[in-house]
């Protein structure tokens, strides 16, 4: 019995196009996926191949989202065919089995949902194979394709995902035998995993991430979040890590299910609801006689207009009071309730509710969501009459389709703005709860327009076209999917355009700051807007002709009817809509394309290539390097222009004579264009190649060694019209910032235009690029140069006069020396106070300024008028951090220390001489009330006033580890500069848990290969992640006072020096004499080397001894580990000193015991006494080494 | 009031010819059509109803082409399908206010006192502020009927429409369409051989997509006098008398079959010669073969 309703489902799943429709989809994403360079989903990129088993594994479990869709289809019918076709009493009246027919079709239905996903693995099939053969790609970038990584996919994806979204699909289905629930049951299934990202957001919350996507594919995230790509090309997924103990909770979720299901299934039908009449009323309806009442029928505009007000009361109703949109509204609401209770991460602390975070949470959901709810009720909608049967009565009456049509769009975009205000309304509510008193309503109101109700209206048309065209309801659904999602994916990843004219429905985004509103984007994206919707009314004008009336089915039938629906006043509408569409398209197409050309990905690379084959030839020749140099810029904020005149000297540093001047004008590699012109005197432009932005001056005398001339450079940037993504967002309304690189050209060959990419560069014959010179303390040409200027200035004096519009203040490096008014604009003269390197910043906005003194120091806070909620912090940090420093380090150089808020399109802070440019997306807005959270203010503005002294005072040679000396010395300073505050080791760990998670998981996006911390190529998770790590723990174990003397020594050595500058080499030479000869081995592990640690306690217990003392016993497991740069990685002999102890409590609050021992063996024991009763026992309490596991570091007893 | 029908031809994708080269002229008043299951009265009536196209043929109505001007017939085109429907979560007022707006029925106050006096019609005034998805199969039916009145129609289409009525909605129903029937043309398609005799004036059978009998009822009944004769046989009997007979119909009574045979003569011992009946006249026309209903 189940054997036959097994195989009968099969058959006839077999026999239906959906299951080879969806099955070649999912074989074409996954080849085009593999052969097309441009994809780097689930990061095929560098090292790690396109077919690497992680990849697999990540399409595989991506794919399953998309899946999930398919086995709805494939349970629900097979859940309720019978019913459908009311063929169940028949069925069910003759002598079958429960069992057999209940898991006959429910694992017919499971086998056959699992084919489409194969077309994932012959996708990765034809790829592997073709896009070599076929030249798409080169044949190192794919490797053998193993069958168990199939085998294993399927049996821990495919397979389990497949039953688990399928049980519940099925119990649901026969529970309330509706296809729409079922339907509702898988959206809020996707809903759920999209819900459990927000665990991911922070790193104490990611397990319940792993444990709650019934999909796996947050566990697999977490699993392999460490991953370096030796190990995602190698290891297969197979049964361990949170994956697995997901699979094994929701297989056993997903039994519950299906066998209550199972008991609860009857064939009996339940007693349907008795139908309650009402008594008719007592009053006998006598029949009158009667005519029908004299009515008018007319048939004019007014009639049009009543009749669509008309059917979108009943298409809105429909929906608004179904129960779809109610779980919607729930679903919409507790994503957004828990985002706002859990979101605003950054080391663990919140933000302070202002609108502009507020949008961040509920314009995404409702994006999302309302997408889902788009496509869904199109569907809904477009098949209301048809599926509740009134088709005939409807489709008879006089109307016109367009005025129906109207109607279903007109009800399917309310209802995303019912659901959008709805959110926004909980949004007010929650800033209003938690204090926030002044929400920006029309913020709110303004962002809901432009990125929600426009795009509602676009997408409305374009899904419901896609509904009336394809006449199919799934397979539209389907289709509507694949394009939403993949249509982007297809068009901008695959085929290089960035148009938003060609990314069906999408327009350029804006980001709302509180500094410069919505910026320069939301022009753009409302022409966009324009245009996509425009779009959408063309198809559905379209559409209307095609519009099923009746019972056509045949596509000839359909054309047929068009034709007679084809009036003259149809062709005047279309022919007004294709009009307003044109000169729309036309005018879109002038300011993107025309008036603001870009080049595409495909043509910078192109240029690079011509670049680096013409010019690589100069790239050693002897130039000047820029020395003195005076600024002069005008802001025009309103305008979004700005203007700058730069006069420089060109000194001569080397020891030959220099006849041509070499200048790179362009920046490959930059977004934002700039019109620069050199003034030289004496001098003619032999060379000027204006497309790759390459100049060649000879001068009439050349320079001598240790003479100088000097220059003029005018720099001009002019916005016009509108732009497809805008390219310089550095020149804003209110919040301009600049760096003075962006107004200078650079001196002779820019090896930053050459093609980076080491894939590239193989397809090109170009040789694989070192990212930085090999550290070489006897490298003569990269130890004269410093790394942040490349060798073009050393340390030179700066002057600069700055202006702006009246109502804004302009800010430059250095001490105000005079501020005056004329042509009514405002304007400035800084001059730095010490000569210093060359980097400087241009910076405009209405600030409002809040100052202090310290030692004669001005310390400074320009920020913006409502974020005034962490100045006073700000202004301590300053002085907390000049106190340790001056102490620790020597003298501070400037008179003053600003700190001055910038958009918050700038995730960073950033040093200049004396003057630290702060994102207000950070400290000024983070919500640092509660005093025991990580004060990441004073942590970020420690790290910039380091800077101070790391990269302002001493700055590394132009080769590796040179970010060592900067970033992480700064790292290191501030950590200091907390820990000396706060006095708190648990808290300390803590804080450096994020740094630890930084490094674990940059090694494992590392595209090229991981370094020691001493050869870092300024890559971030090394100078920033484990150079906290590495230079703490060091202090732990040398001492604070030594690892500080060893700093300040190698400071006062090299402190503004020129060439040669200092080495990581010079670096260690002073911290070897500060660290003990036990411990020489930490130098080597942890800084030259890359060292990590695997300890596991195995066991601990105590005994209580006769002297009232306990004796604490541990079995630990300790391997010590060596990586190469690839990732590989030897287990290596171990003499280490490890921290053991243990804790009164088992929050792991307060270490009663600890003590270093000496690790040798990878089985050892350890005992000691302690005083009091002790709760839990841990290695390596502070946590100081590298460990990627550290939960089986402590048990209790 | 004229409908004329010429030689309409729908053939379906599966090759079922549902309409074979059909003319027919209706005027005013009651038009029944007859014909078992299949035989391509819907697809007649949809095709009337402006919901499908022919393959070739035309239709007029005094002088609106209805193939090629569905939109102008839809204005006076009442019309019940097979299979009625309702919007779910929508009341009956509302559905008829929404269906006579779409009918021309701009003013509010004329359109408010049509809905109530249908509801009243169909005895569902009461009932009216409750979401019709709820009601019962024949309330269902009768919100139907109610809507396909609105609107002065000229043209009024109803499939089936007393299926699942209780005789006294059926009774109430036939005094409807009698009260609008007077100058408009009303078809109505059934296989309750009584509902057209009670009501139409003039009426067709169809089979396979052909007319296969047109006239008065009256009249066509008319045509059998004297050749409808009845007996009852035992039950084992009945093969025996198919095969030297044409039985047009039989049907049980007391446990034994009563068959009706078409014969000019007395067809044999135990014949009595019955007046015949609409029903026998549906029978005798499409039993062309042998064969027992």
């Amino acid at each position: 019995m189940f054997k036959t309703f097994f195989l009968k489902e099969i058959s006839m799943g077999i026999k239906r196009p959906m299951t080879y429709i969806f099955f070649s989809i999912f074989t074409i994403i996954a080849t085009i996926g593999v052969v097309n360079e441009n994809i780097v989903f689930g990061g095929a990129v560098g090292n790690v191949l396109k077919n690497a088993p992680h990849i697999i594994t990540i399409y595989v479990a991506n794919m399953s989202i998309f899946g999930l869709l398919i086995a709805t289809a494939y349970f629900n019918n097979a859940a309720l065919r019978d019913y459908q076709n009311h063929f169940d009493e028949i069925i069910f009246s003759t002598p079958i089995h429960k069992a057999g027919y209940f898991f006959g079709r429910f694992f017919g239905a499971l086998f056959l949902s699992t084919i489409p996903l194969l077309g994932v693995f012959l996708g990765f099939l034809i790829g592997s194979n073709m896009g070599p053969e076929e030249g798409m790609m080169n044949a190192n970038r794919v490797g053998d394709l193993q069958l168990n990584v199939f085998v294993n996919n399927y049996f821990l994806y495919v397979l389990p995902n497949m039953f688990v979204s399928g049980a519940i699909i099925y119990a649901i289905a026969l529970k309330w035998k509706s296809t729409i629930i079922s339907f509702i049951a898988t959206v809020i299934i996707i809903i759920g995993y999209l819900v459990t990202g927000t665990f991911l957001t922070d790193i104490n919350t990611e397990y319940l991430a792993a444990i709650t996507d019934m999909l796996g594919v947050r566990a697999y995230q977490i699993d392999s979040k460490y991953f370096t790509s030796v190990e995602k090309n190698t290891n297969v997924i197979s049964v361990n890590g949170w994956l697995f103990i997901n699979r094994i909770i929701w297989v056993i979720i997903a039994l519950v299910i299906i066998v209550s299901s199972y008991i609860s299934f009857s064939f009996i039908q339940k007693n349907k609801k008795a139908e309650k009449e009402k008594k008719a009323s007592k009053k006998d309806q006598t029949i009158k006689i009667y005519s029908l009442p004299r009515v008018q029928s007319s048939f004019n505009f007014m009639t049009s207009i009543k009749q669509f007000i008309s059917f979108f009361k009943i298409n809105f109703y429909t929906i608004l009071k179904s129960n779809t949109f109610k779980i919607m509204l729930i679903v919409g609401a507790l994503i957004l309730i828990n985002k706002l209770l859990n979101g605003f991460d950054f080391y663990g602390v919140k933000s302070y509710h202002v609108t502009y975070k507020m949008l961040d949470f509920n314009r995404p959901i409702c994006t999302i969501v309302g997408m889902i709810m788009l496509v869904f009720f199109s569907g809904e909608l477009v098949w209301k009459e048809r599926s509740s049967n009134i088709n005939g009565v409807i489709d008879g009456s006089p109307h016109s389709s367009i005025v129906l049509l109207l109607a279903k769009i007109t009800s399917l975009i309310v209802i995303n703005v019912v659901f959008d205000v709805f959110l926004i309304l909980i949004s007010i509510s929650y800033q209003l709860l938690s204090g926030y008193t002044s929400p920006d309503i029309h913020v709110y109101v303004l962002d809901f327009i432009y990125s929600g109700l426009l795009m509602y209206i676009a997408w409305s048309c374009i899904l419901v076209f896609i509904q009336i065209i394809i006449n199919h309801k799934y397979i539209s659904y389907f289709i509507s999917i694949v394009l939403l999602f993949l249509f982007e994916f297809v068009i901008v990843d695959a085929l290089g355009i960035e148009s938003f004219m060609l990314n069906l429905g999408f327009t350029p985004n804006y980001q709302y700051s509180d500094m410069n509103g919505f910026s320069e984007a939301l022009i753009s994206k409302n022409w966009f807007s324009l245009y996509w919707i425009l779009f959408g009314l063309l198809l559905i004008t379209i559409g209307s002709l095609l519009w099923i009336r009746g019972s056509l089915k045949r596509i000839k039938d359909r054309i047929k009817s068009a034709k007679k629906h084809f009036t003259k006043k149809y062709a005047l509408i279309l022919i007004t809509i294709v009009h307003l569409f044109f000169l729309t398209t036309s005018f879109v197409y002038y300011n993107t394309q025309i008036i603001n050309p870009y080049k595409s990905v495909n043509e910078i690379e192109v240029m690079q290539v011509s670049y680096e084959k013409k010019y690589k030839k100069y790239e050693n020749t002897p130039q000047p390097k820029f020395g003195d140099v005076t600024y002069k810029v005008d802001i025009y904020p309103k305008e979004r222009n700005l203007l700058a005149k730069t006069h420089i000297s060109l000194l001569n540093k080397t020891n030959a004579t220099i006849d041509s001047l070499h200048y790179s004008i362009s920046r490959y590699y930059a977004k934002e264009k700039w019109d620069i012109v050199l003034k030289i005197p004496n001098a003619k432009l032999v060379l000027d190649d204006k497309e790759l932005g390459y100049q060649i001056y000879k001068l009439d005398t050349p320079l001598q060694p240790g003479s100088k001339i000097d220059i003029v450079i005018d720099a001009v940037y002019k916005s016009q019209g509108f732009e497809n993504t805008v390219s310089n967002l550095r020149v804003a309304k209110n919040g301009t910032f600049i760096e003075c690189s962006y107004i200078l050209p650079t001196i002779g060959y820019d090896k930053n235009n050459e093609l980076m990419d080491q894939n590239d560069r193989k397809k090109y014959n170009f040789p694989s690029r070192k990212r930085m010179a090999t550290l070489n303390a006897n490298d003569d040409i990269n130890t004269k140069q410093n790394y942040f200027t490349e060798g073009e200035s050393d340390w030179v004096n700066v002057e600069t006069i700055i202006s702006t519009s009246s109502n804004q203040i302009a800010i430059a490096p250095g001490t105000l020396i005079k501020e005056w008014r004329a042509n009514g604009r405002s304007y400035f003269k800084y001059k730095n106070d010490h000569s210093s390197l060359n980097f400087v910043n241009f910076m405009s906005a209405e600030y409002k300024v809040s100052r202090k003194k310290w030692n004669g120091i001005d310390l400074e806070v320009y920020y913006h008028k409502d974020h005034d909620y962490n100045i006073d912090m700000m202004l301590d940090a300053i002085e907390e951090s000049l106190k340790y420093y001056t102490k620790n380090f020597g003298p501070y150089v400037h008179n003053q220390a600003r700190i001055i808020e910038i958009p918050r399109y700038y995730n960073f802070a950033q040093a200049f001489p004396g003057t630290m440019p702060y994102t207000e997306g950070g400290g000024f807005t983070t919500d640092l009330s509660n005093k025991n959270d990580n004060n990441v203010i004073e942590a970020i503005i420690a790290h910039e006033m380091a800077h101070q002294y790391w990269a302002h005072q001493i700055v590394g040679a132009n080769m590796q580890g040179a970010t060592m000396l900067s970033e992480s010395f700064s790292e290191y300073a501030a950590l200091m500069v907390m820990k000396n505050r706060i006095k708190d080791d648990s808290k300390m760990k803590q804080y450096l848990n994020y740094d630890f998670e930084k490094y674990l998981k940059g090694r494992s996006a590392e595209t090229e290969k991981e370094l020691p911390l001493y050869k870092v190529e300024n890559q971030g998770y090394i100078h920033y992640g484990k150079g906290s790590v590495v230079l703490y723990a060091l202090q732990d174990y040398i001492g604070e006072k030594k690892m500080n003397t060893a700093l300040k020594t190698f400071l006062d050595e090299y402190k503004y020096k020129e060439s040669p500058y200092p080495t990581t080499h010079d670096f260690l030479r002073h911290l070897k004499p500060q660290v003990p000869d036990s411990l020489n081995y930490l130098i080597t592990d942890w800084i030259k080397e890359i060292t990590l640690y695997d300890y596991r306690l195995n066991n601990a217990d105590y005994k209580r001894k006769g002297n009232g003392k306990y004796e604490v016993s541990m079995d630990i497991e300790a391997y010590k580990i060596k990586v190469d740069s690839l990732g590989t990685e030897t287990k290596v002999k171990q003499h280490d000193w490890v921290d053991i102890g243990v804790y009164r409590d088992t929050d792991k609050k307060h270490l009663i015991y600890s003590k270093r021992v000496l690790f040798t063996d990878e089985k050892m024991n350890f005992s000691f006494e302690v005083d009091t009763i002790p709760a839990k026992a841990v290695i390596d309490p502070k946590r100081l080494l590298i460990e990627r596991v550290i939960d089986d570091n402590s048990k209790e007893f | 009031m004229e409908l004329v029908i010429k030689n309409l031809c729908k053939t379906y994708s599966n090759g079922v010819k549902a309409l074979d080269s059909l003319s027919l002229e209706i005027s005013n008043g009651m038009f029944g059509l007859l014909g078992p299951n299949g035989a391509g009265k819907s697809s007649l009536m949809r095709t009337l109803a402006t919901l499908q196209e022919a393959d070739s043929g035309t239709i007029y109505l005094n002088d609106i082409n209805i193939l090629e001007n569905p939109i102008e017939l839809r204005k006076i085109l009442g019309y019940l399908p097979q299979e009625f429907g309702v919007y779910p979560k929508i009341t009956a007022k509302q559905l008829l206010d929404h269906l006579a707006i779409l009918k021309g029925i701009t003013n509010n106050k004329e359109r408010i006192e049509l809905v109530n006096f249908l509801l009243q019609k169909v005895n569902l005034y009461e009932k009216r502020n409750k979401s019709v998805k709820g009601f019962s199969g024949g309330m269902k039916q009768r919100i139907g009927i109610a809507q396909a009145l609105i609107g002065n129609p000229k043209l009024i289409i109803v499939d089936e429409p007393t299926a699942g009525l209780d005789p006294g909605e059926r009774n109430r129903f036939h005094n409807l369409l009698a009260d609008v029937a007077e100058d408009v043309i009303i078809i109505l398609s059934t296989h309750i051989v009584e509902d057209v005799r009670e009501l139409c004036q003039n009426m067709a059978i169809m089979n396979q997509g052909k007319l296969i009998c047109k006239g008065r009822p009256q009249h066509v009944i008319d045509e059998l006098n004297d050749k409808v004769w009845q007996k009852l046989i035992g039950r084992n009997e009945l093969e025996e008398y198919s095969n030297e007979h044409m039985i047009i119909s039989n049907k049980m009574v007391g446990g034994k079959p009563l068959i009706h045979v078409l014969s000019d003569i007395k067809p044999g011992v135990g014949f009595t010669l019955v007046p015949p009946t609409l029903e026998d006249v549906f029978f005798s026309k499409i039993n062309t073969t042998r064969e027992v209903v």
